[in-house]
């Protein structure tokens, strides 16, 4: 009787199948989640009901819990959900399922066979959206909110792994805006922070998704182009650089000018690695800036 | 090491305890490769009784010189309560997951390849532990409920003591298997680990089943 109105007013799913898949008990979590009800499911196939339920994955944990009697986990990591079934609330904007994390354990009768075996699904949506927020706030410059220098470490490394163990291509520029601290002392840091906001936004129209446009340090840049080879970076890089000199800047009724200088590095897949990535774009950046600025190298 | 298991276990305790180890894996082998359709080789389980400090140093030893390694810790619970310990030398997730047909899933998923690979190892190493221990316990008449597997990735040689996921004022019964897949060139050892509490039950379950025989 307890355990029965607990089975109904646990804020989980649960649900409870047998050797042939077909369920026994379905709680009302499940069905107002579902949106089956249980004299619908009750005593047909889960996989009717859920056919992409139907995998290998699947089978396999299942198998093991009636024969081991042993506990399976799926993750949200790994799997996002079990069973499709909307997000709640406002999380339903962000996520297009609700996010689980279910275990399956196992059922046994009053000789101790297992003949059954249970289903537990947890709705762990707000979890991940705070576990994406933070992720995306560690990786974000918040001025210009573009990536950050902490998402660049990891993410060249992984690149290079990437077209090391692939035989890819990829290059890396350098961007350092000219003089930037004329523009800081002659109009004000807001003046100076609507730059690079802009700037970043110029750079970002002239690249691809798939290019990711760092904030490196304060007025220096990164673009790291995956599948680019120095030629191809090159020219991407004269767009960026027209894109920014050849229209003014205006901010509080102020209208300015300013270049970039752009160093371009290829990937070479004898020595390449990280360090040796970075130090030949700034070493081009310096050539850069050399040969008079608003250039690229 | 040998003076602690005397301690212990008497010598036909510890002939009934390597009996039952022998059939249960044996059984679980068998019954492993039904459920995830692979063969699976599990080696005579070798059993000692280890000083909860000891046994990183322990581990190393056995590692044979990879002391990075891939150890996925599993409590379980039940009259025979305890710790398992699968360690895989580092790399083995990359086999693991080409033997499991997961190769296809990180894309269907939409997740990266570090966590397929994070992923595989722990569903893979609860499957594994789960028969074994499984098994153990149905020999002697048990049930037992299990803890969420976890992941640790772990440089044997740098732990210490205080570090590793062992109470160090313990003892481990170690059992020690090793276990192979048999397309595919892939070692792992199993290690379980039973408290000082659990082995009043085990004496008795032991003796159950040695008079189950006779």
């Amino acid at each position: 009787m307890i355990f029965a109105q607990i089975f109904d007013t646990i804020n989980n799913g649960l649900l409870v199948i047998d050797r042939e898949m077909t369920v026994k008990y379905w709680n009302r979590w499940m069905a107002m989640h579902s949106g089956i009800s249980v004299e619908k499911i009750v005593g047909t196939s889960l996989f009717s009901h859920f056919p992409e339920l139907d995998r290998p994955n699947f089978r396999r944990n299942c198998k093991s819990v009636f024969q081991f009697g042993n506990f399976c986990y799926f993750s949200q990591r790994l799997h996002k959900y079990i069973f499709p079934m909307q997000a709640q609330g406002s999380l339903a904007d962000t996520f297009d399922y609700m996010q689980q994390s279910c275990s399956i354990g196992p059922l046994r009768n009053q000789n101790n066979e297992i003949e059954m075996l249970y289903i537990s699904i947890q709705d762990v949506t707000e979890v991940v959206s705070y576990q994406k927020k933070l992720i995306s706030m560690n990786n974000t410059d918040m001025l210009t909110g573009v990536y950050n220098r902490n998402y660049m470490e990891s993410h060249l490394s992984k690149e290079i792994e990437r077209c090391r163990r692939y035989d890819h291509t990829m290059s890396l520029l350098m961007i350092d805006v000219d003089l930037f601290k004329t523009i800081n002392d002659s109009y004000g840091h807001p003046c100076g922070d609507y730059a690079l906001k802009t700037i970043c936004e110029r750079i970002l129209a002239n690249i691809r998704k798939s290019d990711s446009l760092i904030r490196y340090g304060g007025d220096e840049f990164c673009i790291i182009m995956p599948e680019t080879t120095g030629k191809d970076a090159y020219r991407v890089a004269e767009i960026v650089r027209r894109s920014i000199c050849d229209r003014p800047f205006t901010f509080g009724g102020d209208t300015f000018s300013t270049t970039i200088s752009v160093g371009v590095a290829a990937y070479n897949r004898d020595n390449d690695d990280v360090e040796s990535m970075l130090k030949k774009a700034d070493d081009a950046l310096y050539c850069a800036k050399q040969s008079g600025r608003n250039s690229v190298t | 090491m040998s003076t602690l298991a005397e301690q212990i276990f008497s010598s036909d305790e510890k002939d009934i305890l390597q009996e039952v180890m022998n059939i249960a894996f044996g059984q679980a082998t068998a019954e492993l490769a039904e459920v995830i359709d692979i063969f699976v080789i599990l080696s005579v389980p070798y059993i000692r009784v280890i000083k909860g400090s000891d046994l990183p140093g322990y581990l190393l030893k056995e590692m044979d010189g990879s002391p990075v390694v891939n150890l996925i810790e599993q409590n379980f619970i039940g009259k025979f309560s305890g710790q398992a310990l699968l360690i895989f030398p580092s790399g083995a997730e990359k086999e693991l997951i080409k033997l499991f047909n997961q190769e296809n899933e990180a894309e269907a998923y939409g997740v990266d390849i570090d966590t397929l690979e994070r992923e595989t190892l722990i569903e893979v190493g609860n499957i594994l532990i789960g028969a074994c221990i499984g098994k153990i316990t149905e020999l002697l008449k048990d049930f037992v409920t299990y803890d969420p597997p976890r992941l640790l990735i772990q440089d044997l040689s740098k732990s210490t003591p205080s570090q590793f996921p062992i109470d160090k004022d313990s003892f481990a019964i170690s059992i020690r298997t090793v276990f192979r897949f048999e397309q595919q060139n892939v070692e792992g050892y199993l290690f379980l680990i039973t408290r000082q509490h659990s082995v009043q039950w085990l004496k008795k379950a032991l003796q159950t089943f040695l008079e189950s025989f006779m």
